[in-house]
């Protein structure tokens, strides 16, 4: 069964659109953050048992035994904790009446650098903080950072900064990203256009309860897993069944044998499951243990001020120095060695040095 | 940490920088290839934590939005890297922009030249629409053209999403000269028809070979386009006098299209009219545009390998060694360096094999622009 | 072939065109004393012709035969020609020594025939003699600097030329020079060629360019005495707009003329700006037409990429009841709507998204494709 509607579903996908690609199959949201359930789990134990063991060994390295009594987080809770963090992205949002747009978008950067990047090198508190003022700016409602800052107790202006370009770079710098409210909003406008679908059918408040849905549905991984026009669908069945199927229905190509709310049925099963499932924030006496036994193994490195900190530090300022050194060295080799006037030939290896001298990486 | 890291220096193995071409005020652009292919690229290096607000908007809009589009008539990003301060861009060469090629009088247009050049802007900004961004800041300046003469839109540091309903967009956008009045009357609600405007003025401009509507403030740039296209009524642009930063400035009559561009056919002269609606709800969408009869009636756009190029700049070397030439415009394009104007005597018309051969001794330059 | 000076018209200093006609003066069949045919298929290696025919042959009051002393003043017709062994003489003499057949120069005995001698066209015999023997030479050596490997070489060439120049012309070694002449033509024979080809290209492309050149000329003409034609007639027509706009406006006379004049300003210079553009279209449509043949213009077609975006899948409606629009719709000011903004847009976007992906199956198991890195690289 399941066999026969993913076979319909490709037929369908081949059918529509012979030698053209669809806008969305073009996005870096599909081509680049898309998984399956089981390489979600994949990449967040590896990640976690990555991190366990580099984190180990700075431990050992600044004083040996030192970790054989720390309790690492294991990836689960590792989740938690960063599903916490996501909640609070809405009450923020709220606070400073940014549009639904900022709240989604920094809840997808929030879970993307996640899957990038361990809590117990970055906290997500200033990790999400910075999330939010990005995404700010990368949806077209920017706030200074002043404002920003103020507003929010006990942070500065480089809790937020210093992590920007890190996020930035762990997202890739793809920060376009497709949402399921506004796919909700397309399916709220569409349904006015099925002659079967009355106004009395449509009730405000049953958008009201979708729209809560595609909210909930912001906690869990549904949007690493489907697209967002498929968690609306779902979000939109849980509030109306019929709505739903009648929707999806008309939006079935030409053609095709079985109605496609019957096709799509095990695709919108599982995200509703993931949403009445998983959809509500996790308990905060779990979380707040989390949190404290993240105080104690989390990587020094990372802690301005620690030794480890300032061992990495200067081993970064010494690789740099040499560098610069070696630099420094050809630049003056360069310029005693060589001939003022005939130059045509070491024009190529001239540029290269002025263009390396450039270079402040 | 480490392993994000690792991955771009993975990234930035593949691109190798060969020399500097340009530098802006945030960012330094190199000329260089892509190690495996040599193929040439513009990797544009951005300088980050300069600005106390963070990142910079323009350069997240240009990130964000030319990963997303993927056109033969959109500038491509190529790849994306990054080291612990900086944001490098690898953009696809492009040595030359419409306009060097509008001011260098020795090219001669063909209304199938400004036809083609016409088409290609229209289906690099259909697709921009399509994907529901306005470009606002279409100019010839930010209008690339490649080696083989497709024409590319390139910066799209001012780039944005159309608004969701109810919320303000800032009006202080698009260059003077290609700013429609909408916006200079303070507009905070509007649409991808402000770039239509642009494109209206970009077509006069490639007839005329001087910018059509050049204004010197806000103000004069009204004044500008009224007495070009005559002050519009309230049935002509209905509710314009209750915009924001709405005065009068002063009644001038409409004078016909006709009378400035003499050569221009009824189907140019057509088109470009649309293009200049003072209503932004009737100015043509950019998709009837490209419908319109003016593209299906002969003679056909020029093949672009034949539109006509810039001379190939000798003078690069020079530039080279000068450091810190200042790249035209604030933003960030692409192009190579415009050539030092005082150094636009090389040319020859593109194709002709006559101008080379004259006299041994090389007066012809002097010769030629008498 | 023959061709027929006007004796009066070059008595004047007009053009003597090889093969031609005179410039002005017509015909005037003088047939008293036999002329000497200077046209170019006159063998003769010495003196100078010029192959554009523009200079005129030398000419002076003082001309006096060496042979028969005759001059101008006794002998109005008088012509003097040059020898190959670069002597002067009138044609009188010319027929009367040569017409049987070869005869020694009375000056230097070198035998020569009636057709080895042409006009004269510098002064100076001598200069004559040398620019003979440097356009010789110059046929037969025409290497250029790229067909030497280096400057260096290149420079030893110009100084052997120069070296065998210098010789024929002050007539050292000749016998040997000649020789020399010869073994270079045998071993460069190819290259020889090859240059004379292009220079003949050369001067073939000079002809056209001036030949375009001219018609420019002409029609820029025509241009500009229509283009001051329609300027007239402006000027009248403002003329009259000024007095009706004196008459029915209220403002200030002086400023309604300044107004006028400013837009006849701006017309005017907008009008010269369009017909430098059209001055030299001439030249390169004819380099255009030639283009065309080989690449030919495909008609326009309006979308050109590969994109799908969804439009099958929805119809956009011109209305929808929605809340989120409201205060735009409701709009009283029309501030959004002078503006432009166009709900529509917001809605066509919300659609797409409703059905972007809808039937995209999601990604079975934990096999990634290649490109994704990011989970090919986590591994237990």
């Amino acid at each position: 069964m399941a066999a026969d509607s993913a076979a319909n579903v490709v037929d369908a996908q081949v059918n529509s659109s012979i030698g053209k690609i669809s806008l969305y199959e073009g996005s870096t949201q599909y081509k680049s953050w898309r998984y399956s359930p089981e390489q979600l789990e994949r990449i967040r134990i590896s990640l976690n048992v990555a991190a366990v063991a580099a984190i180990r060994n700075t431990f050992e390295a600044d004083e040996p035994g030192s970790s054989s009594n720390v309790l690492f987080l294991g990836a689960g809770e590792e989740q938690l904790l960063v599903k916490l963090y996501i909640t609070k992205i809405p009450q923020l949002c709220g606070h400073f009446r940014f549009p639904e747009e900022v709240e989604a978008t920094a809840i997808s950067y929030l879970k993307r650098f996640y899957l990038k990047n361990t809590v117990m090198d970055w906290h997500p508190k200033n990790v999400m903080l910075t999330t939010l003022f990005l995404a700010t700016k990368t949806t077209n409602n920017p706030i200074s950072l002043e404002s920003y800052t103020s507003n929010i107790p006990k942070t500065s202006s480089s809790d937020v900064l210093d992590l920007e370009f890190l996020v930035s770079q762990s997202l890739n710098f793809e920060l376009a990203v497709w949402h399921a409210h506004r796919a909700l909003w397309g399916i709220w406008l569409d349904l006015q256009s099925l002659p079967d679908v009355t106004e009395d059918l449509r009730p405000q408040d049953i958008y009201d309860i979708a729209i809560k849905h595609v909210r909930a549905s912001r906690f869990t991984d549904a949007e690493l897993i489907y697209t967002p026009s498929q968690i609306a669908l779902a979000s939109l069945a849980l509030a109306s069944p019929l709505l739903a199927q009648r929707w999806a229905d008309s939006k079935a190509p030409p053609g095709s044998i079985q109605p496609l709310s019957e096709t799509m049925e095990p695709t919108l099963g599982a995200i509703k499951y993931i949403i009445t499932q998983m959809g509500h924030p996790p308990d905060v006496e779990a979380v707040r243990e989390v949190d404290r036994r993240l105080k104690l193994c989390k990587n020094p490195e990372k802690v301005p001020g620690s030794k480890a900190y300032l061992a990495r530090q200067a081993e970064e300022q010494r690789r740099a120095e040499e560098k610069r050194h070696k630099k420094a060295e050809d630049v003056r080799r360069a310029i005693t060695e060589s001939n003022p006037f005939g130059n045509e030939l070491n024009d190529d290896e001239k540029a290269t040095q002025l263009a390396e001298l450039d270079d402040d990486d | 940490m480490d392993a994000v890291e690792k991955a771009n220096a993975e990234r930035q193995k593949r691109w190798v920088k060969d020399r500097k071409v340009g530098e802006g005020t945030y960012a330094v652009v190199y000329q260089g290839r892509e190690a495996s292919t040599g193929r040439k690229v513009a990797i544009k290096k951005i300088k980050v934590g300069q600005f106390k607000d963070g990142l910079d908007m323009s350069a997240i809009r240009e990130v964000k939005y030319l990963r997303e589009l993927h056109h033969q008539n959109i500038i491509e990003l190529l790849d994306v890297f990054s080291s612990k301060t900086n944001l490098n861009l690898v953009l696809e060469f492009l040595d030359s922009d419409l306009e060097m090629i509008i001011q260098d009088r020795s090219l001669v247009f063909l209304p199938a030249d400004i036809k083609a050049w016409m088409a290609m802007t229209l289906r690099g900004l259909e697709f921009c629409h399509r994907n529901f961004m306005l470009h606002r800041d279409l100019k010839p300046n930010n209008l690339l053209i490649a080696s083989d003469g497709q024409l590319k839109i390139a910066d799209f540091g001012l780039a944005r999403d159309f608004a969701d309903p109810g919320h303000k967009m800032t009006c202080q956008v698009i260059t003077r000269w290609y700013r429609p009045p909408e916006l200079l009357f303070g507009c905070r609600y509007y649409s991808s028809a402000v770039d239509i405007w642009s494109v209206g003025c970009i077509f006069a401009e490639l007839m005329l070979r001087t910018p059509y509507l050049p204004g010197e403030s806000d103000m004069d740039q009204l004044k500008t386009i009224f007495r070009a296209l005559g002050t519009p009524t309230e049935e002509d642009w209905p509710g314009h006098t209750k915009l924001p930063d709405y005065v009068p400035v002063g009644q001038f009559p409409r004078t016909p299209l006709r009378d400035l561009f003499t050569a221009a056919s009824g189907d140019t002269l057509n088109l470009l009219s649309r293009f200049l609606v003072y209503e932004p709800r009737k100015r043509i969408s950019v998709r009837d545009a490209l419908n319109h009869a003016y593209f299906f009636a002969l003679p056909h756009p020029s093949h672009p390998s034949k539109l006509p190029k810039p001379a190939t700049q000798t003078s690069r070397p020079l530039e080279e060694l000068d450091g810190n030439v200042e790249m035209a415009g604030a933003g960030p394009g692409v192009k190579a360096n415009a050539p030092n104007k005082l150094k636009r005597k090389l040319t020859s018309p593109d194709g002709t094999e006559l101008r080379p051969l004259a006299r041994r001794l090389d007066f012809t330059q002097l010769a030629k622009h008498s | 072939m023959s061709n027929r000076t006007n004796v009066g018209g070059w008595l004047k200093g007009k053009t003597v065109r090889k093969g031609g006609i005179t410039s002005s003066n017509g015909h005037t069949a003088r047939s008293s004393t036999p002329q000497v045919q200077s046209t170019s298929s006159t063998v003769f290696s010495g003196g100078v012709k010029d192959a554009s025919g523009r200079t005129t042959e030398y000419f002076s009051m003082d001309d006096q035969c060496p042979v028969c002393k005759s001059d101008r003043y006794l002998n109005p017709k008088l012509r003097l020609l040059v020898s190959s062994c670069y002597h002067k003489m009138c044609e009188s003499c010319i027929d009367r020594l040569f017409t049987l057949g070869p005869a020694p120069c009375p000056i230097c005995q070198k035998v020569l025939r009636k057709l080895a001698f042409t006009p004269q066209t510098f002064e100076d015999l001598t200069v004559e003699k040398e620019v003979a023997v440097r356009r010789r030479i110059a046929k037969e050596f025409n290497k250029r600097r790229e067909d030497f490997p280096d400057l260096h070489t290149y420079n030893d060439y110009l100084e052997e030329v120069e070296d065998i120049t210098f010789n024929l012309i002050n007539d050292i070694d000749v016998p040997q020079t000649e020789a020399r002449i010869a073994a270079h033509r045998t071993e460069n024979a190819v290259l020889i060629e090859l240059n004379l080809q292009r220079e003949e290209q050369y001067a073939h492309a000079l002809r056209e360019q001036e030949e375009l050149e001219r018609q420019e000329k002409e029609q820029r003409a025509l241009e500009l005495r229509r283009e001051v034609e329609i300027e007239r007639e402006e000027r009248e027509t403002s003329q009259r707009e000024i007095i009706d706009r004196l008459e029915t406006s209220t403002k200030d006379a002086a400023k309604v003329i300044a107004k006028s004049r400013a837009e006849a300003m701006k017309r005017s210079s907008a009008r010269t700006t369009t017909s430098t553009v059209l001055r030299s279209s001439a030249q390169l449509l004819r380099a255009r037409a030639a283009q065309s043949t080989v690449i030919p213009d495909p008609p326009h077609i309006p979308l050109q990429d590969n994109w799908d975006s969804y439009e099958d899948l929805y119809t956009l409606k011109d209305q929808y009841d929605d809340m989120y629009s409201d205060a735009v719709r409701k709009d009283r000011e029309g501030i959004m709507r002078a503006g432009g903004y166009r709900v529509e847009e917001a809605w066509d976007r919300a659609l797409r998204c409703a059905v972007a992906g809808l039937d995209l199956p999601p990604l079975p198991g934990l096999n990634p494709s290649p490109e994704r890195t990011d989970v090919a690289m986590a591994s237990v």
